[in-house]
């Protein structure tokens, strides 16, 4: 089954960022196996996208505060690919609430894309800064 | 009490919403008492730190050079005089109004008692300030404002001779009284600055600056007042010539004219208890306080949106206390909480989304929480199918009554701020109901002060957690009306209802929508009849303020009056004589007590009396000064009398004789009208008259 997975280069060298990912991808992996597993229904996979819906609000809210505090000079760009997730994933929830069937292969795909894109170049480049100021 | 504050409520709001249509609700004056106060404030400031400049302490200068200001240079320091004066007088009618209408619409109780209890130093040092700059000018107003302020101070019984003493007739008069009074009128205001810092602590986001238009508007006006009715100085003071009326400015001396009618003592009283009362008020009766806003760490990370958004720096961030990898956590102080559930509508954990976990926020309200909201309206929306409207209440703002034939559900919210967006985004996508009404307070006006600011700016997509955006903006509708004002909100959701029937069925996917929800029209007056009335009001506000400033005069003698002051300070005999000490009583006594007389402490009154034309015009005995009755006995006394020539006899007893006296004059003297005669007493030369 297709996954997530956590790589070292994702580390951002903030504990509380750190900690964060690694949570939010196990949140995205354990509901791709619990969807898988039990073949679940309409509603578990609703309540699933809920919760990381849920987190990743939390996790931006509290990346976003960081970057505040630190006036790091990307902040809106990096933002605005925050808002670009939660808008995928709004999409999705919209789509299973709606009838459409959950392509786990799609959402893994979008996901995983979206990752690996924002690990690799804001989240990196914010590292790169956090790094350098301190 | 209650009554009385829904009467002023009602008429605030009915004022404001005329004034609504008149300036726009951006630049509505009664919206914004708090940020003109400041700005008063400041422009008063500025205008005395240029009249410093040129102003002479001093008898004769302070006038000359208070003269110099206002006619030499007219178009600068004259301005600048009437900026000074004019704007101290608006800050007096801004402050109380704002008192009043915070009062009104119930803004002091409970955990806001801060601000209004630290708001009354404010209003006190305001009227020092005011009351030393008009004595500081040392025109006939300035003489008037000395001598009862000082007939006012001296009945304290903390004063060994009276001050009223120092304002005798001008060859006693002394430059020095000037200096004091400037370092006081320099001291005074930034006491109040600090008051007023004070007074503003307990706020986030603290507003002390209005919009720009309305402070250019406002300088405009001053400007035109100061042109057109400049503010000068009344004759110059004379204390041996007395004048018959003075003109009062209202705003700083309305008590002073009770302190002739009532008494000086009275009118401490009558103070006292107006403010005891006022700073009483918040607990009058006390706010049942509701369960404060409760950190869940399971939820929290830190993000410190809570810490932001919140009105009354009721949350802290403070290190991490369970042991997890985040550095900091939200803390709720429960005395500055007043539980409006704005921390809620902020949190990004409080998404109705949330079923796999139960749905807590990292912020709630113990009485209100996330979950049962999301519950209620679930089971507001199963009973019989998809609603029209679901609509969200301010429990400080209008009622919104429905039918149930109306597919309307309305829930009640501490404040509108409390309602996180994405449960906008879950009524509507979700499509619980075909559009989400939000009745708040009036615009600009919240209860809970930033929670309608940020609800508008949330469902803008400019503040965080925003609204995404998704949620088609047509939607979504506010109507902002006063607890006094239900009609507004009846009409709004009328309206919505109306414009969601015509709009086509919801698009699915991520449309870019506008950003503003929609609102009632507001009715605005054409645009040459509003800003006709805008000059108009401007204008009656001006006028009030200049003609107050100076007028109705008040009278203080008669045509054909006189004025006798009776004033000395005298220590009388000592009840016993001293007596020397024997040499066996030093012996006895220790090495630094061995002064060689002995003299028990302890005066006799003074008895005197002033007799005029053979008729007792005062007779009086004055205690000695101090605890143990050994000081001064002093005098200050002012009769009217009608002008003419008169026979005086006046005369005083110090010593414990009971009848007779131990000095005593006898004279004929001519008072002319208007003139102040003033006798002091000297024990080696007995009473002078002049």
């Amino acid at each position: 089954m297709n996954s997530i997975e956590w790589r070292p280069e994702f580390s951002t060298g903030i504990a509380e960022v750190d900690h964060e990912h690694r949570a939010l991808i196990d949140l995205i992996n354990a509901t791709l196996a619990s969807c898988a597993d039990v073949a679940a229904g309409r509603r578990e996979i609703q309540a699933a996208l809920g919760e990381i819906n849920a987190r990743t609000n939390a996790h931006f809210a509290l990346e976003e505060r960081l970057m505040e505090q630190l006036q790091y000079d990307q902040r809106h760009e990096h933002k605005r690919d925050h808002e670009r997730l939660l808008e995928v994933i709004r999409d999705i929830m919209d789509s299973v609430d709606h009838g459409a069937d959950f392509n786990q292969a799609l959402f893994v795909a979008d996901l995983s894309s979206w990752f690996s894109e924002h690990f690799r170049t804001h989240d990196a480049r914010f590292h790169l800064r956090v790094s350098f100021s301190n | 009490m209650n009554w009385l504050k829904r009467r002023v409520r009602a008429a605030f709001e009915a004022v404001e919403s005329a004034f609504d249509s008149l300036f726009g609700r951006e630049f509505n004056p009664l919206c914004q008492l708090g940020a003109l106060g400041w700005f008063l404030y400041w422009i008063v400031v500025v205008s005395g730190i240029y009249l410093y400049i040129f102003f002479d302490t001093g008898v004769v200068q302070a006038y000359q050079s208070t003269e110099a200001i206002t006619h030499g240079q007219w178009w600068a320091g004259g301005i600048m005089r009437s900026f000074h004066r004019y704007a101290s007088d608006a800050l007096v009618l801004v402050a109380f109004t704002h008192l009043l209408r915070e009062f009104g619409l119930d803004r002091m109780r409970g955990k806001r008692w801060f601000a209004w209890f630290t708001g009354l130093p404010s209003i006190m040092f305001l009227y020092l300030c005011g009351i030393t700059g008009y004595w500081m000018v040392w025109d006939r107003l300035a003489q008037y404002v000395a001598l009862t302020t000082t007939q006012w101070l001296d009945a304290l019984p903390i004063f060994a001779e009276p001050i009223a003493r120092n304002f005798l007739d001008n060859a006693s008069l002394s430059g020095r009284f000037f200096t004091l009074m400037v370092y006081v009128h320099i001291a005074v205001p930034l006491l109040m600055l600090l008051a007023m810092w004070i007074h503003i602590q307990r706020y986030n986001h603290a507003r002390i600056n209005p919009p720009r238009r309305l402070s250019y508007a406002i300088l405009g006006g001053f400007v035109a007042l100061s042109l057109l009715a400049p503010a000068v100085s009344q004759p110059p003071a004379d204390l041996d010539q007395l004048a018959t009326h003075v003109g009062l400015d209202w705003f700083y001396l309305a008590p002073y004219p009770l302190i002739d009618r009532l008494g000086a003592g009275t009118l401490w009283i009558v103070v006292a208890l107006v403010l005891l009362l006022l700073a009483l008020l918040p607990w009058l009766p006390r706010l049942r306080p509701a369960p404060v806003a409760v950190v869940n760490l399971d939820n929290c990370n830190g993000c410190a949106r809570c810490f932001a958004d919140c009105p009354f720096s009721a949350i802290t961030m403070r290190a991490r206390t369970d042991g997890s990898p985040y550095k900091e956590e939200a803390l709720v102080d429960p005395d500055l909480c007043v539980s409006c559930g704005i921390c809620v509508g902020s949190c990004p954990t409080a998404t109705p989304f949330r079923r796999a976990s139960a749905l807590v926020s990292g912020i709630e309200l113990p009485e209100l929480t996330v979950e049962r909201l999301r519950d209620e309206i679930e089971r507001a929306c199963q009973a019989g199918g998809p609603l029209r409207v679901i609509a969200f209440r301010c429990t400080h703002s209008a009622p919104l009554r429905v039918s149930a034939a109306d597919r309307v559900a309305v829930f009640d919210l501490p404040c509108l701020g409390m309602l996180p967006p994405p449960f906008i985004d879950f009524i509507v996508n979700d499509q619980l109901a075909a559009g989400v009404l939000l009745a708040g307070c009036r615009q600009g006006d919240c209860y809970n002060r930033l929670g309608i600011r940020w609800t508008q700016l949330r469902i803008a997509g400019v503040r965080d957690p925003h609204l995404r955006e998704r949620v088609p903006r047509e939607r979504v509708a506010f109507s902002w009306a006063g607890a006094t004002l239900p009609a507004v909100h009846a009409t709004a959701l009328r309206q919505f209802c109306d414009a969601l029937a015509v709009l086509p069925a919801l698009q699915r996917g991520s449309v870019v929508a506008r950003r503003n929800a929609w609102q009632a029209r507001a009715t605005r007056m054409p645009r040459l009849l509003r800003y006709a009335t805008q000059a108009l009001v401007l204008l009656v506000v001006a006028g009030l303020i200049a003609g107050l400033s100076s007028a109705p005069s008040i009278r203080l003698l008669g045509a054909q009056e006189a004025v006798i002051t009776l004033s000395f300070t005298h220590a009388a005999q000592r009840l016993q004589e001293c007596r020397p000490l024997s040499a066996a009583e030093r012996a006895l006594r220790q090495p630094n007590m061995q002064r060689p007389i002995n003299c028990p402490r302890g005066r006799w009154p003074v008895y005197v009396e002033l007799e005029l034309d053979g008729r007792l015009v005062y007779g009086g005995l004055r205690q000695p000064a101090g605890l143990w009755k050994d000081g001064v006995s002093s005098v200050y006394r002012r009769f009217r009398v009608p002008a003419g020539v008169r026979q005086l006899h006046v005369r005083l007893r110090d010593t414990g004789r009971h009848a007779g006296f131990d000095y005593e004059t006898r004279r004929a003297v001519e008072l002319r009208a208007g003139r102040n005669l003033v006798i002091e007493f000297d024990p080696q030369q007995g009473f002078e008259i002049r």
